[in-house]
């Protein structure tokens, strides 16, 4: 959880993302925020995020993200 | 009924041309609510399959056609899809973790191939019977320039109502199977409903599988409360497009036409006016469908989010056309911008250009992608790709020119937040809406072009005689009635910015919510019935998004 918070961090410093929970759904993460982040974390994880996972469900809080991450990494 | 028993006694086959053609308000519409009030529950779903086909084919008998032709093949592809994803899931669990992403490579390939035969068929007959003219029209043009004289036979095919929206429809579907998002539908009858049902099929809004296909399969029982807010969401779509769009179109038709004789300032008007009826138009006709589905129960995704109140041209279609936006989005804009050599150039530019220029590049090759198929979509010409790469830019440059915005505001202590800045960012962006729907609207790009230049090299207001407007048939009363009812829906729509619902207000008395809902539908009703652009002087306008 802790590299996938400082991802985001480097992304957009001026969010909370311990606690915000629409940050796609509250417009806080823009479409070109979202480009970085998926190739942010597939670098960092080891995974392939297919466009079928980029859906606000997968990115609207960390905890979805990091969710998403694992369920990827077990397929 | 006796319209319908008189033109087949006759031996005509009745025709409809809209939702508001009078004998679908009229007579279709209420047997439509009847027949399936009385239906039983279990019938429901093959009433409405069958009512959704005879709109079709009332409308256009092509369409029926391209619709089989469309379910079938797509019904068959979905089974295929989950045929090999079967496979792949058998082949995976009986495979060594080193090997498994060799096997899930070979069975990817094997849907893509699926998937493109599926983009083919129905993209290829986009393509061939909406722009094989185009593309002829213009290699006879480069023949004539380099002097030739054996020109092509320029093909002009019928091209069905409603195909650019039921086929984007269709291919969200199999693509959405492709993804895993939703399972192929081993129910033809179900996925036939899905594509063809009637209050969505002509203009949209373009539904996604998992929206809509279970809600009108399980076709639900109407009642009281969804009743009446359908029918008082058909009657306030009507007004849009009756009393305002269709009260506008010869005039703003007149306008564009004869433009070359009209000075800048009645040239700007003719497009304040224009943007004015083509959103009253095509939201009214959503309005309409989306009515006519909450009567029966079913809920289709919104199409309009009150766009003129956008602060960017990129918010303004967040909320303009809104499910045509989500299927660029999902279906373009998100593949391009995260293919494997998307991602490698974002990484490798946001290390240089930092945060925000470093992802803008993959951004802007997916934007470009998404506006350019976004322009052909609308139409086979040199304006709708024109309109097109016009949106590309303003949003491109929009998202160039962030950085310096804040650094500006932040010098100047402005904040964004202040009521006038934010009413002046939405005013720049009307504007900007109103030069991009002159050249959608223009015949012909540089017809687009003259009209643009003289609102600058020739503005007055000289042309607009009352002789303008008698051509136009349009009189002062008109810009009034028009103008009044504007206000109204204005009203509405600022306080349903304020997320103050009109609806949700009626439901709040304890006694007599219901007296009060429909005494709003009466009132609504007989205004609509007083100040309708329709009957003698009115020719009936059909949708207008339904040509695209």
């Amino acid at each position: 959880m802790d590299k996938l918070l400082e991802i985001l961090q480097d992304i957009n410093p001026d969010i909370d993302y311990t606690t915000c929970e629409d940050l796609i759904d509250g417009h806080r993460l823009e479409s070109l925020s979202i480009i970085s982040l998926i190739a942010e974390l597939e670098d960092a994880f080891d995974i392939t995020i297919p466009a079928a996972e980029i859906i606000p469900a997968n990115f609207n809080s960390a905890k979805a993200m990091m969710a998403m991450i694992e369920r990827l990494q077990e397929d | 009924m006796h319209w319908l028993a008189y033109q087949l006694l006759h031996g005509e086959l009745p025709q409809l041309s809209s939702f508001t053609n009078f004998h679908f308000v009229v007579y279709a519409i209420p047997c439509f609510i009847l027949l399936y009030v009385l239906m039983p529950k279990k019938l429901k779903r093959y009433y409405l399959l069958i009512a959704s086909y005879a709109f079709c084919f009332l409308i256009n008998g092509a369409m029926v056609i391209y619709l089989l032709v469309s379910t079938v093949s797509m019904f068959g592809f979905g089974l295929l899809l989950d045929k090999l994803q079967t496979q792949m899931k058998d082949a995976l669990a009986v495979t060594e973790k080193e090997q498994r992403k060799a096997v899930k490579k070979k069975f990817v390939i094997k849907q893509r191939v699926v998937i493109l035969f599926a983009i083919l068929l129905h993209i290829g007959t986009l393509v061939v019977l909406k722009y094989t003219g185009f593309f002829v029209t213009n290699i006879n043009r480069a023949i004539t320039m380099s002097g030739g004289t054996n020109l092509l036979t320029v093909p002009h095919f019928l091209i069905p109502i409603g195909i650019s929206f039921f086929s984007l429809q269709a291919l969200s579907y199999i693509l959405d199977v492709y993804r895993g998002i939703t399972k192929a539908d081993r129910n033809i009858l179900r996925l036939a409903l899905f594509l063809a049902f009637f209050p969505q099929v002509i203009e949209g809004p373009i539904s996604r599988y998992n929206q809509t296909a279970d809600q009108l399969w399980n076709s639900p029982q109407v009642n009281t409360q969804s009743f009446t807010f359908g029918v008082q969401r058909i009657i306030f779509g009507m007004i849009k497009k009756i009393v305002i769009a269709d009260r506008l179109n010869s005039f703003v038709a007149l306008i564009f036409n004869d433009y070359a004789m009209l000075d800048g300032g009645t040239i700007a008007l003719g497009a304040i006016l224009y943007t004015i009826q083509l959103y009253m138009d095509f939201s009214g006709i959503m309005d309409i469908g989306l009515g006519i589905s909450e009567i029966v129960g079913i809920k289709l995704p919104e199409n309009f989010e009150r766009p003129f109140f956008s602060k960017t041209i990129s918010e303004f279609w967040k909320r303009w056309h809104i499910t045509l936006g989500t299927w660029f989005r999902d279906y373009i804009f998100y593949p391009v911008s995260t293919s494997t050599s998307m991602k490698k150039l974002t990484s490798s530019a946001r290390k240089k250009l930092g945060n925000h220029y470093g992802p803008l590049i993959a951004g802007s090759i997916a934007l470009f992608s998404v506006w350019i198929c976004n322009g052909l979509w609308h139409g086979a010409d040199w304006n709708f790709i024109f309109f097109g790469m016009y949106h590309f830019v303003l949003i491109l440059l929009g998202n160039i020119l962030v950085p310096l915005v804040r650094l500006v505001n932040k010098k100047l202590n402005i904040n964004p937040e202040n009521f006038f800045y934010k009413l002046m960012q939405i005013l720049r962006t009307c504007l900007l809406v109103v030069i991009g729907e002159l050249f959608f609207r223009a015949n012909g790009l540089m017809n687009g072009f003259h009209m643009f230049g003289r609102i600058f090299t020739d503005f007055s207001f000289s042309s607009l005689t009352s002789d303008l407007l008698v051509r136009g048939g349009i009189d002062y009363l008109d810009f009034i009635i028009a103008g009044i009812t504007l206000i109204g829906i204005f009203a509405v729509s600022v306080l349903n910015e304020k997320k103050i619902s009109v609806r949700e207000l009626q439901t709040k008395p304890v006694k007599g919510a219901l007296v009060l809902q429909w005494s709003v539908i009466f009132i609504l009703a007989i205004f609509l019935l007083v100040f309708g652009a329709y009957g003698v002087g009115y020719a009936e306008v059909y949708p207008m998004y339904a040509e695209f």
